[in-house]
């Protein structure tokens, strides 16, 4: 059973429509992707998901059932927006955004004290949220949102304002968190990054499922009409072949329609080059994901 | 429940444990101690205890009674008598005197008399001396009829049908409701003040977001509106311990400060209609914080809350005249012009039980429907981030966004 399931979800404001029929399931324990451009309809669907919005049609099931108040405490959820109140000392900001989701102020700091030495903040607790910079802000709601220990973790835009570093740590917390059977869904814009991090993923552009699945396989689907060619020698002009693109020492041979990988491999051993390597081109999710948005692709 | 609790022991402490609360707190007390210290500095001004000559020629204080005891704060004023005018003139000249009676051989026929003075006589140390030749002129009468005559009457008004009295000993007691009405308003509006704010910041920073996906509108809502009414019920309480123990300390010297009291029936009105009313101010302020995008924008509409709040002060006129009127009695039953009516009525009559019963079911009832129309308008306004909420759509909208 999903974890997670949208069905035909649609959602009006006004004569906006945010969400149009839009379906997706995330199984228990992955790390799912959800992408889409500015105003997709992303935040719209993970509201709906979370009970903030209530959908004009459609259904949603959340840890087997409708989300109830009980289910919520199973749930950690981090905004795009950072949300900590200001004007209180980070630790008490814990232990309030802790205690409501049933943990004693004495569980929240044991169970902060580890994450707040990790990401180099325990020195940093007893100063006011508004006194931290906005990397350890972001990585101080981060430890908020998983100090439950949730089952499920919503985490949009986790990487905004961190440096390589931080970036480094909070991957790895969300593969921690993976492998230790949560359930995460990741909205992100930094496609390498969830490239990176995901098996599966949804791509929503102007509130419609535009790409929906396994990322293997998505990418799979848009290759297939260049090959990735390393030679010591000049690569001579080859029948199918429309364009050739340089890249780091490889050479991008874009084919043309209906020319043959296999066809330009055959060419190249018939012509005596030598051949380091050779292989289809798997499209970026970069590439797939602008593909999508500018409509250059149909949806799946 | 239990997180109804946690959101207002939240708001209590982030609010209260907050300098700008401890400050607006202090404020009053500072102010109404500065006022008391004012009054007494000027009292001390007036507290001139230079001796007051006196030259007799009519003979009545040539073996004169004892000077009938100063009232505080006022303090005694030696009476010195001399033999002559010119003694008295070159005591007064030597700064020995700050001025000198002469009472002439026909002042008991006449009643004039004359007064030499280096500067004006206040009015403490003139009295002084009047109540010296009063007790004097008197000194052969019935010391408890000469004490009667010196110091007046004590007349207590009543009406004619006996339901209320105020006796001129106790004119303070008037004037506590009338106090305790601001004090509350003050109240009201400054701890309401937090909690708009409180919602317009957490919907301008998102905190909303997070503190959704833990509890329901209505629990968070309700838990604010608490810890609200707790922080200005706080504030309430410290102000009356403030005022009590200054009236404590002080009401064993100074006369006026033992006919302060508060009757029962003040403080059943306070509970009865002043709490709700209380919640219900507090259920709009975050309705309020619920439906605008800056604080700014909601300071501007408290004008709308607070207009009928102060509408019996400005009626007072009315409500004194008579305090049983159609209107009074309407006033001191609707929703926020009932509070301040209810005190001030409190302080000129006596209010029949159901009265207080039925303004205080309407005021509960008010609260209640205010509590859920604040937890509506946050489910309806909390996300519409640098949009305003028509105050329509809280009523007319059946699901929420």
């Amino acid at each position: 059973m999903p974890a997670v399931e949208l069905s035909h979800i649609t959602k009006t404001f006004g004569p906006v429509k945010a969400v149009t029929d839009v379906s997706y399931s995330v199984e228990k324990g992955e790390l799912f992707g959800l992408l889409g451009p500015n105003g997709a309809g992303k935040t719209t669907s993970l509201r709906i998901l979370l009970d903030i919005f209530k959908p004009d049609s459609g259904s949603v099931t959340v840890l087997g059932g409708p989300l109830t108040v009980a289910k919520k405490d199973r749930i950690g959820y981090m905004p795009e927006e950072r949300g900590l109140y200001q004007d209180i000392p980070l630790e008490r900001c814990l232990v309030y955004l802790g205690s409501l989701k049933g943990l004693s102020p004495a569980e929240v700091k044991e169970r902060s004290a580890g994450y707040l030495e990790r990401f180099d903040l325990a020195e940093h607790k007893k100063k006011k949220v508004k006194e931290l910079s906005k990397g350890m802000q972001q990585k101080a709601q981060i430890i908020a949102t998983i100090l439950h220990r949730p089952e499920l973790l919503i985490v949009d835009e986790p990487f905004s304002g961190l440096d390589p570093v931080n970036t480094q740590m909070v991957k790895e917390l969300l593969r921690e968190q993976r492998d230790q059977g949560v359930t995460v869904i990741l909205c992100s814009h930094q496609m390498n990054l969830v490239e990176e991090l995901c098996d599966r993923i949804v791509l929503i552009d102007h509130g419609k499922v535009m790409l929906y699945g396994d990322l293997a396989g998505i990418r799979k689907r848009f290759s297939g009409n260049a090959v990735m060619v390393r030679s010591q020698t000049e690569l001579p002009k080859l029948p199918g072949v429309d364009s050739v693109e340089p890249i780091n020492g490889t050479v991008k041979l874009n084919l043309a329609r209906g020319a043959d990988p296999q066809g330009i491999l055959q060419e190249l051993a018939r012509r005596k080059i030598p051949v380091e390597r050779f292989e289809i081109a798997m499209p970026t999710l970069d590439e797939i994901f602008i593909r999508v948005v500018q409509g250059q692709e149909d949806p799946a | 429940m239990k997180k109804i609790g946690l959101v207002a022991l939240h708001e209590y402490r982030r609010h209260v444990f907050n300098r700008r609360f401890i400050f607006g707190l202090l404020s009053v007390p500072l102010v109404i101690i500065l006022l008391v210290g004012l009054v007494f500095l000027i009292i001390s001004m007036d507290n001139n205890t230079t001796p007051i000559g006196y030259v007799d020629h009519s003979g009545l204080l040539s073996n004169p009674v004892p000077v009938p005891k100063a009232e505080p704060p006022y303090k005694p004023v030696p009476f010195v008598a001399f033999d002559t005018e010119e003694a008295a003139r070159a005591a007064l000249d030597a700064g020995k005197l700050q001025a000198y009676y002469v009472l002439p051989a026909d002042y008991l026929t006449t009643g004039e008399l004359r007064v030499v003075h280096a500067v004006q006589i206040k009015d403490p140390a003139r009295v002084q001396f009047y109540n010296f030749l009063g007790a004097n002129l008197l000194k052969n009468t019935d010391p408890v009829i000469a004490t009667r005559l010196v110091k007046g009457a004590d007349l207590t008004v009543q009406s004619a049908d006996g339901t209320r009295s105020l006796s001129s000993n106790s004119w303070f007691s008037f004037l506590v409701p009338m106090i305790a009405g601001i004090g509350f308003i003050i109240a009201m509006f400054t701890s309401g003040g937090y909690l708009m704010q409180a919602v317009v910041e957490e919907k301008e920073n998102r905190t909303m977001e997070v503190i959704v996906t833990s509890v329901t509108p209505n629990e968070l809502m309700a838990g604010k509106i608490l810890g609200d009414t707790a922080i200005g019920l706080t504030q309430i309480l410290l102000w009356i311990l403030f005022i009590v123990i200054p009236i404590l300390v002080g009401r064993s010297s100074l006369k006026f400060l033992q006919g302060i009291q508060v009757s029962t029936q003040t403080l059943v009105v306070m509970l009865a209609v002043m709490l709700p009313s209380f919640v219900l101010v507090a259920a709009l302020m975050a309705t309020i914080g619920a439906t605008v995008s800056e604080a700014r924008e909601g300071q501007q509409m408290t004008g709308l809350i607070s207009l009928p709040i102060w509408i019996p002060y400005m009626l007072f006129g009315l409500l004194m005249s008579n305090p049983n009127s159609p209107i009074a009695l309407v006033l001191g039953m609707l929703p926020l012009t009932a509070p301040v009516t209810m005190l001030v009525r409190d302080g000129l009559t006596i209010l029949p039980a159901w009265q207080i019963a039925v303004s205080s079911a309407i005021q509960v009832l008010f609260a209640i429907g205010g509590i859920w129309l604040a937890g509506r308008a946050f489910r309806l306004g909390m996300l519409r981030y640098g949009k305003r909420l028509a105050w329509r759509e809280l009523f007319v909208r059946s699901k929420p966004a």
